[in-house]
């Protein structure tokens, strides 16, 4: 369940209500960021959601999307730190010690949390780029990867065989990726605007790293100067495929099946779905729960 | 007059939502939710007895405003209405000095919280109105900044339990019940048929952490000045109070707890009618057990 800060929701309560509904299924968090509350907040609901169903919740966490901070007055001078920070802070919170800490981000003082009972809670971190991903190859429970498909591939190797891991156990990876079941001219436009927000979004760095660049670089610019609406209908075949999933049913579950054969251990499905979310979600559950 | 039981202290979610069936079943009005930065998270707290329970009113808070964004509440407070109906309150405020302290959150450092808690409450009631949902938003005070202010929510919420305190409060606040405007108490409890000592001892340590985060102004009109100095003396370097409950001075207890056999309750639940109190919220220990939250709701009942 992800968190959008535009949205007048609580992700804590949503998630909640999705592990009431679908016990049997893994319910995570996906993404909050440590920046948005005090981290003590962040360790109870999560504590709180683990009481709920302790063997299928899992919390995940990223920086969060920089222009959205900055709308609340939040500004990020250093995501590794603060991310870094955030997971060992939530760890020996839960492990019921006694804190006393300052730092950037967080400032304890003789705290301890009542409500522990030492269970350890798979931390996820969403990150992009070089230096959180090799945070997340040493830190994390799993790991969220977004971004071009090369880099993809790139990611998986950098943080599968970290070599300064702490966790005996390797990361769980979970690619998520906009996807979007295109039946309609209208969808193929849907898919093109959703690979068209994604590469706004996406860092120098991680275009770098991904290598084919340059016609995304091109995309940037042109968002830049002609707006969104026209870079949108820019959006080539090419950089559809790099940047998105997207095609019929059959299609969308081939792609699902290449990133595993790549490394991942997940990946999620949508949003945006397509034009009849509901319909695409069922249509492509189904040809994956049938191959 | 409405009763409820506060809850989220020391318990499990199972244990919290079993508390709560049993209120609803006895005929207790509400149940709240508290929330403190050492407790479970209460808006998840609130669903999951929302979700198990069919009539009773559920109360979010004490929320401070200082601990999550006045647009959080209401996003916690939106997504509950939507998700399991229209049935629940919120009460905001500065919250407990003491535990925010703990997580970095100084009230000295605060600036004019009064006007602050007002425009919170706005922000709060506009999420609402915009989402069409009626619900009642509380102010839990104490002292006299916050009293001046009560007027502007739908109803207040005093954490003491002092029959003088209160008909004080109620007259500096100005204050009259009303269909629009509520006044409560919220503190915590023990009323028993026969005391347990072990849970006296918590009302004890529950008392004294009230105690120990309430202002210096409030603390000078009750006499308390001296004794909670020499509790937080007893207390620094500890995480709660429970090494020290024996030292918990007695005034402490009957000005900010409610200890009571059946007898007492009813004179007390009498005198709360008189000076205009409609709400009484029983805290922590008495929902130690099933067993004390059956005990309260019956002698209520009689009370009644």
């Amino acid at each position: 369940m992800g968190e959008d800060i535009r949205t007048r929701t609580d992700v804590f309560l949503h998630t909640f209500t999705l592990a009431r509904v679908a016990p049997s299924k893994r319910a995570g968090v996906g993404v909050t960021s440590p920046l948005l509350r005090n981290i003590t907040t962040i360790a109870r609901a999560a504590a709180t959601l683990n009481e709920v169903n302790s063997s299928q919740f899992r919390l995940g966490l990223g920086v969060g999307g920089l222009q959205d901070l900055a709308t609340l007055g939040i500004t990020v001078t250093r995501p590794v730190q603060a991310l870094e920070s955030a997971v060992e802070v939530l760890r020996r919170i839960w492990n019921g010690r006694i804190l006393t800490m300052k730092t950037e981000t967080t400032e304890l003082e003789q705290y301890q949390a009542r409500y522990c009972s030492g269970t350890r809670i798979p931390i996820y971190l969403d990150v992009r780029g070089p230096h959180l991903l090799r945070l997340a190859g040493e830190v994390a429970d799993g790991i969220i990867l977004s971004g071009p498909m090369n880099y993809l591939e790139k990611a998986i190797r950098i943080v599968k065989n970290h070599p300064a891991r702490q966790i005996p156990a390797s990361p769980r990876i979970v690619v998520w990726l906009p996807t979007v079941l295109t039946r309609t001219e209208k969808d193929l436009r849907l898919a093109k605007s959703a690979a068209a927000t994604v590469i706004a979004d996406t860092p120098k760095s991680v275009l770098e790293m991904d290598g084919a660049s340059q016609e995304a670089l091109w995309l940037q610019e042109t968002m830049r100067r002609r707006g969104y609406a026209i870079a949108s209908r820019s959006v080539t075949d090419n950089l559809l495929n790099h940047f998105a999933i997207s095609g019929n049913a059959a299609r969308i579950c081939s792609v699902f099946e290449s990133l595993g054969r790549l490394g991942a251990d997940e990946v999620v499905f949508g949003p945006p779905y397509g034009n009849r979310p509901l319909a695409s979600v069922r249509e492509v559950a189904g040809m994956w729960e049938s191959s | 007059m409405m009763f409820g039981i506060s809850v989220n202290a020391n318990d499990s979610l199972q244990s919290i939502v079993e508390k709560a069936r049993i209120g609803e079943a006895y005929g207790l009005d509400y149940v709240w939710v508290s929330d403190s930065p050492v407790q479970l998270y209460a808006p998840i707290i609130a669903a999951a007895v929302a979700a198990s329970t069919r009539r009773i009113r559920v109360g979010l808070g004490l929320m401070s405003t200082l601990l999550h964004t006045p647009q959080q509440i209401a996003n916690s407070l939106l997504t509950l209405c939507v998700m399991y109906g229209n049935r629940f309150d919120v009460c905001i405020g500065v919250g407990d000095r003491q535990q925010l302290c703990r997580v970095g959150l100084d009230i000295n450092n605060a600036r004019d919280l009064p006007s602050k808690l007002v425009e919170a409450r706005s922000i709060i009631a506009s999420n609402l109105q915009a989402a069409r949902i009626r619900t009642r938003i509380w102010l839990g005070a104490q002292g006299p900044r916050m009293l001046r202010i009560a007027r502007d929510f739908d109803g207040i919420l005093l954490n003491y339990s002092n029959i003088q305190m209160i008909r004080w409060a109620i007259r500096q606040g100005n204050l009259k019940a009303d269909s629009k405007f509520k006044i409560g108490i919220s503190a915590p409890s023990y009323v028993h048929s026969t005391p347990q000592p072990e849970i006296l001892e918590l009302a004890k340590v529950a008392a004294g952490t009230v105690a120990l985060g309430t202002s210096s102004s409030v603390l000078r009109m009750m006499g308390l000045v001296d004794e909670v100095r020499r509790l937080r003396e007893l207390a620094e370097g500890r995480p709660s109070l429970e090494e020290i409950s024996s030292q918990v001075p007695t005034e402490i207890l009957s000005n900010f707890a409610i200890t009571a056999n059946e007898e007492e309750l009813c004179l007390y639940v009498r005198e709360l009618k008189r000076v205009g109190v409609t709400h009484a919220v029983f805290g922590y220990p008495q929902t130690h057990s099933q067993h004390t939250v059956k005990e309260l709701a019956k002698m209520l009942r009689s009370a009644s």
